[in-house]
């Protein structure tokens, strides 16, 4: 911690303004870094964080707002001109080149050379000392594809490092790291602050946030909450303000019997991706599974439809134990799954909504060789309509629709295939307000007539006024089961967080 | 896991398949034929497969860059027509070097399609091999032009140094030269980052695009040089001498090990990879083997090999982004748990 | 993650610049394409032309049918074409003498199918590069063809299956019947089978195809395995008619027909496409080659020509792609 009575302003923005069709990004953030500080920025799912990360590094454009840095307002912010002027950037998804060897991609781009060649002496010594300074033992010679991926994290690293930053911003860097790793991590953050660089910690983990940072900013919805000395503030704290709203939406909430069991997993694992996942979905019932970003969510759900199979645990469907190991295998038991990403796996973009509604189960439509078209138009056409798809024009391409009609049309689709269990995954992301309201009423009416649901969200306010039960997922494992009457937004970020839900 | 000794014999097998090859078609040919295993042998096997290695050598760069070009028969027959052609013209040299620049110029053109109008290589290359092979045909009126001065290529294919010619040093130090840009100089390894992740390489500040351009340009050049060699050589411009080169050269390349995915090569594993092919090619036709049925042999090699690759390598083979793996919390922890 | 919405589209695009270029592009071109040649040359609108015309290109037609499912499925192109039609061809007159000219035809096709399904096996289910695999067989194919034939040329014996062939019903040659037999055939299967809406699926985005639990091995394996049908047809049709045949005789076809297929609008990229279009395009071609013969141009120009108006449909529809948004 220094002593100076006024610390040297690292970065300064301004009144940062942003947003995109649709959705206000960010409103009037302001965020001020010393040089010398571990400065985190906290906030749920959305609330804005990368946004205001991608405009630090040069990749968006504020509508209003300005950046300073060292004093010096930006005038042109490009991502070039962002990283001239000594800001670093470390994302999750790293940005290495994985044919070349770690030496190289740690000086990619600014390869020293020796007249036209490489000076491998020098790009190796360089690779040497900055990994040194991290405290790891990789051989700047190695393959980067060969090397594990919190070691190709550590490289990602060094070779923001090497550059000699005056901000360096970390964005959830102890993502997949170990212990030991995060702790040589932490030492070389804190020589880092030492030296004077200003450090832009994100993160959802509080007790890092807890251990390495100075201050701490939170961000709610793409406000500027406030931002105060870690010293003089708890994790319980930091939760309050993170999720600190008033419900203003009312959510249709059918009060049903639940019937019997639909699904059931049991100590359900894949290496890396989650362990011993138990939990169970019974009909009419809408079960939640919360969690952060990289808790295994996705995982799972895309292990129960059948395309990332299980390697250990069990699968019963309606009583009978069942192995899926391929996404028509799930649709024949009667699973259907909303993808988490619409567009690269949830839209066929050139075919019209009619042909989109009805590809999962094209076959059920058809006699011994042609498809009706007149019922398949009949039943898209009625679909549509329950759907309350805008416009109505079932022959339409679905890459004009809006995002909120396109979900709409692949939870149709899979409404079509008459599941037993549906599987939504983020299914009302990126989508207005509008149409969140219809697909929300959607989903109710399916559990209302007799199906499960199981639903994947990292908005808290959607789970909890929509679920009966929400399983919480911290890290691959199961870290809680809440029903709905103990489900507070505190209790399930707790929980997703890994600290203790108070019992 | 049950299969682990044949996963590894065949990553194994695949890894050294070059010294395979050479060692079958040795024994092979050694069995077979009563002078194969000589120093004369090896001198024309060398020699013959120049005009191939030129082709191989010039479609290395693209492939490292995660591009094709399909076009590289139709620029030969191009470079060669116009070496003959402009003989009289200009003066043998002179003509010698516009061969060249014709595919250098079609080169550029293969690079303006892909990265100006942002048309798929593959399809871009195809469409101007056909229009080249087409062009071709068209000016010489479907017959091969015959050279004014047969005798000033002659010098090409005779004795040099032992096992070599003149054209089969100058394509082996064009290999030692390109492997030296390829793995020695900024610019060869920022070209293996172009392929390897074209994004991650640009937001290093690398020119993609340029790189790319370039390459196609390098292939251009290369299938200038060998249409050049072979019309010069031969003595005669065919407008379709490099119409049957295109699967020889693919399969040289594929069978050196450089990948089609990009990222990924090395014209000293082409190199071998032509030669390889050249012994091959040798020996069967010096067991009378006619060209058709040397055709079948390459072309089952070619499909062996990228099946064997794709297999060993497991899906895709594209490149692989680091998959962000989940950090999962150890079975002991106890978990924490809310009854409903 | 972020609630980022994207860009909210305007709804009124499918009557976009590009839409509205690939509807009304074929009927206009084919007119286009009829005014110049009646004017070019006095015996372009007779009926013996126009008969000769689409006589001669019946036979690439039938591979551009096929090649339609090739690319709408995102199998890019079938390189093995040539290959497949010679098979066809030099099977049939090969074996013609020992087992009859029909028996023969009936091998001819089977080794032609085989070819495509080995096409599709490595396409469809080892995922190889399309390019690479069907240059691959086709040079193996190739060359087994020309080994039969002892690389020289094969007569055929006269027979009734030949005569038949050559012979015209209605006044309309049997060549083009068959061809419109099997646009009639192809064309639902594309429109209006789920195997059809399965391979429009897969070419639109194989991974949403996937997870739409469409079989996508299956369907971009079948689409090969159909090419090489169709070319293996094509050869035994024009070595019956021919009257012989030599292993060239399928020189060129996969570029023309894959020319057909994209002048008719059907994207490289896959995605989209119909039988009908790639006809309205097979069409185009036909009356572009006559054109060529007719004003006089020497007949190796078509390759030239060919390639450029494939340069052009394909940035044209790149062009368009980008400004949608690269869809």
């Amino acid at each position: 911690m220094t002593t100076e009575s006024t610390p040297a302003v690292a970065l300064r923005m301004t009144g940062i303004t942003k947003s995109f069709p649709g959705v206000m990004a960010l409103q009037d953030v302001d965020l001020e870094i010393n040089e010398g500080e571990v400065h985190a920025i906290v906030g749920e799912n959305g609330a804005g964080k990368s946004t205001l990360m991608k405009i630090l590094a040069g990749f968006y454009q504020p509508d209003k707002g300005e950046i300073e840095v060292g004093g010096r307002k930006a005038i042109h912010w490009t991502p070039r001109e962002a990283r001239s002027r000594g800001i670093g950037m470390i994302y999750q998804e790293l940005n290495l080149v994985p044919d070349l060897s770690v030496a190289e991609n740690i000086s990619l781009g600014a390869m020293p050379t020796r007249g036209p060649f490489v000076d491998y002496r020098a790009m190796n010594a360089k690779a040497d000392a900055v990994l040194r300074e991290l405290d790891t033992d990789i051989d700047p010679g190695t393959r980067l594809g060969d090397l594990s991926i919190s070691q190709q994290q550590l490289v990602e690293i060094a070779k923001v490092v090497a550059r000699q930053p005056n901000v360096v911003v970390f964005d959830e860097p102890t993502s997949s790291l170990g212990d030991k790793e995060t702790r040589v991590l932490f030492d070389v953050i804190t020589k880092m602050r030492d030296r004077g660089i200003a450090i832009i910690y994100i993160s959802h983990r509080l007790q890092e946030v807890m251990e390495i940072g100075d201050r701490v900013t939170v961000l709610r919805d793409g406000r500027h909450i406030e931002t105060r000395d870690v010293a003089g503030i708890t994790p319980d704290e930091m939760v309050s303000l993170m999720v600190g709203r008033d419900l203003n939406e009312m959510f249709p909430k059918f009060d049903l019997g639940l019937g019997e069991q639909v699904l059931a997993i049991e100590g359900a694992s894949r290496a890396g991706q989650f362990d011993n996942v138990t939990l169970d979905v019974r009909k009419h019932e809408i079960v939640g599974l919360a969690g952060l970003v990289g808790s295994g969510r996705t995982e799972v759900a895309r292990a129960l439809f059948g395309l990332d199979p299980l390697e250990e645990g069990t699968i019963t469907l309606a009583g009978k134990v069942l192995k899926i190991r391929s996404p028509r295998q799930a649709v024949a038991a009667g699973i259907a799954l909303v993808p988490e990403d619409r567009k690269g796996q949830g839209i066929i973009p050139g075919l019209s909504v009619r042909e989109n509604f009805t590809l999962p189960v094209i076959t059920r439509i058809t006699n011994a060789l042609l498809i009706f078209l007149g019922k398949e138009r009949k039943i898209v056409t009625e679909l549509a309509d329950r759907l309350k798809v805008n416009p109505p024009q079932v022959e339409r391409p679905l890459n004009v629709f809006s995002g909120g009609n396109q979900q709409k049309v692949v939870l149709g689709k899979w409404l079509l295939s008459e599941p037993k269990l549906l599987i939504l995954d983020e299914p009302t992301r990126g989508v207005d307000v509008g149409a969140k309201a219809d697909i929300h009423h959607i989903i109710g009416e399916f559990a209302q007539d007799g199906g499960g649901v199981l639903m994947i969200s990292s908005e808290l306010p959607e789970l909890l006024a929509v679920c009966d039960r929400i399983f919480v997922l911290h890290e691959g494992v199961i870290a809680a089961e809440i029903s709905r009457a103990d489900a507070t937004e505190e209790s399930v970020m707790r929980a997703a967080t890994g600290q203790e839900v108070a019992a | 896991m049950k299969n682990f000794d044949f996963a590894l014999l065949g990553a194994r097998a695949v890894q050294y398949r070059l010294v395979i090859m050479l060692v079958a078609v040795a024994v092979f040919g050694g069995l077979s034929l009563d002078d194969f295993l000589t120093v004369n042998t090896l001198q024309s096997v060398l020699d013959r497969a120049t005009v191939v290695g030129f082709l191989a050598l010039g479609l290395t760069p693209v492939l490292i860059a995660g591009q094709i070009d399909l076009s590289i028969g139709s620029m030969m027959s191009m470079a060669g027509i116009t070496t003959i052609f402009m003989q009289p013209v200009i003066g043998n040299v002179p003509a010698a070097a516009a061969g060249v620049a014709v595919g250098i110029l079609i080169g550029a053109v293969n690079a303006l399609m892909v990265v100006v109008f942002k048309i798929n290589s593959l399809v871009a290359t195809l469409a101007t091999l056909l229009i080249f092979a087409s062009l071709a045909l068209l000016l010489t009126n479907s017959y091969p032009l015959s050279s004014e001065d047969p005798i000033f290529g002659l010098p090409l294919t005779a004795d040099f140094l032992w096992i070599l010619t003149p054209r089969s040093a100058i394509f082996l130090i064009a290999a030692v030269l390109m492997f030296v840009w390829l793995k020695l100089t900024p610019t060869g390894r920022n070209l293996y980052a172009v392929g390897s992740d074209a994004s991650a390489a640009t937001s290093s500040g690398i020119n993609a695009n340029g790189y790319i351009a370039a390459s196609f340009v390098l292939s251009g050049f290369f299938a200038g040089l060998a249409g050049m060699m072979q019309s010069l050589s031969t003595a005669a411009g065919s407008p379709v001498a490099g119409a049957v080169m295109l699967i020889p050269a693919i399969t040289a390349v594929v069978i050196g090990g450089t990948r089609l995915e990009g990222g990924r090569g090395s014209s000293l594993a082409t190199l071998g990879g032509v030669l390889a092919l050249g012994a091959l090619t040798t020996a069967l036709e010096y067991n009378g083997v006619p060209s058709y049925t040397q055709a079948i042999y390459t072309g089952l090699l070619l499909i062996l090999l990228i099946s064997l690759d794709r297999i060993v390598s497991g899906h895709g083979g594209a490149s692989s982004r680091a998959q962000r793996s989940v950090r999962v919390a150890p079975r002991n922890t106890p978990l924490p748990r809310r009854n409903a | 993650m972020n609630q980022l919405v994207a860009p909210a589209r305007s709804l009124d695009k499918s009557t976009t610049p590009g839409a509205l270029f690939s509807t009304l592009s074929i009927p206009i071109a084919i007119l286009v394409l009829v005014v110049i040649g009646s004017v070019a040359s006095p015996s372009f609108l007779t009926v013996n032309n126009l008969t000769n015309v689409l006589n001669a290109n019946s036979a690439v037609g039938l591979i551009a049918l096929g090649m339609t499912f090739v690319m709408v499925s995102g199998g890019l192109a079938d390189l093995s074409v040539p290959a497949n039609v010679a098979m066809g061809a030099l099977v049939t007159l090969g074996a013609q003498e020992s087992m009859g000219t029909g028996l023969a035809a009936l091998m001819g096709l089977l080794v032609a199918s085989m070819g495509g399904v080995v096409n599709g096996i490595l396409i469809g289910y080892l995922r190889i590069n399309p390019i690479i695999a069907t240059l691959g067989t086709g040079s193996v194919l190739l060359g087994l063809s020309q080994l039969l034939v002892g690389g020289g040329i094969v007569y055929a014996q006269p027979s009734a299956l030949s005569t038949f062939v050559k012979s015209s019903i209605l006044g309309i040659p049997v060549f083009i019947w068959i061809f419109i037999f099997v646009a009639l055939i192809l064309h639902p299967l594309l429109a209006r089978t789920s195997f059809g809406r399965w391979s429009l699926a897969v070419g639109g985005n194989y991974q949403a195809a996937q997870a739409s639990a469409v079989p996508v091995r299956f369907t971009k394996a079948a689409a090969f395995a159909m090419t090489g049908f169709l070319a293996g047809l094509c050869g035994v049709l024009l070595a019956l008619s021919n009257g012989q045949a030599r292993p060239i005789i399928g020189t060129g076809y996969e570029f023309v027909a894959i020319t057909a297929v994209v002048i008719g609008g059907t994207s490289v990229f896959g995605g989209n496409g119909s039988v009908l279009r790639t006809v309205g395009g097979v069409l185009i071609t036909a009356l572009i080659g006559n054109l060529i013969i007719l004003l006089g141009f020497p007949s190796q120009a078509t390759g030239l020509i060919t390639g450029a108006i494939v340069l052009g449909a394909v940035g044209i529809d790149a062009y368009f792609r980008r400004k949608a948004g690269r869809l």
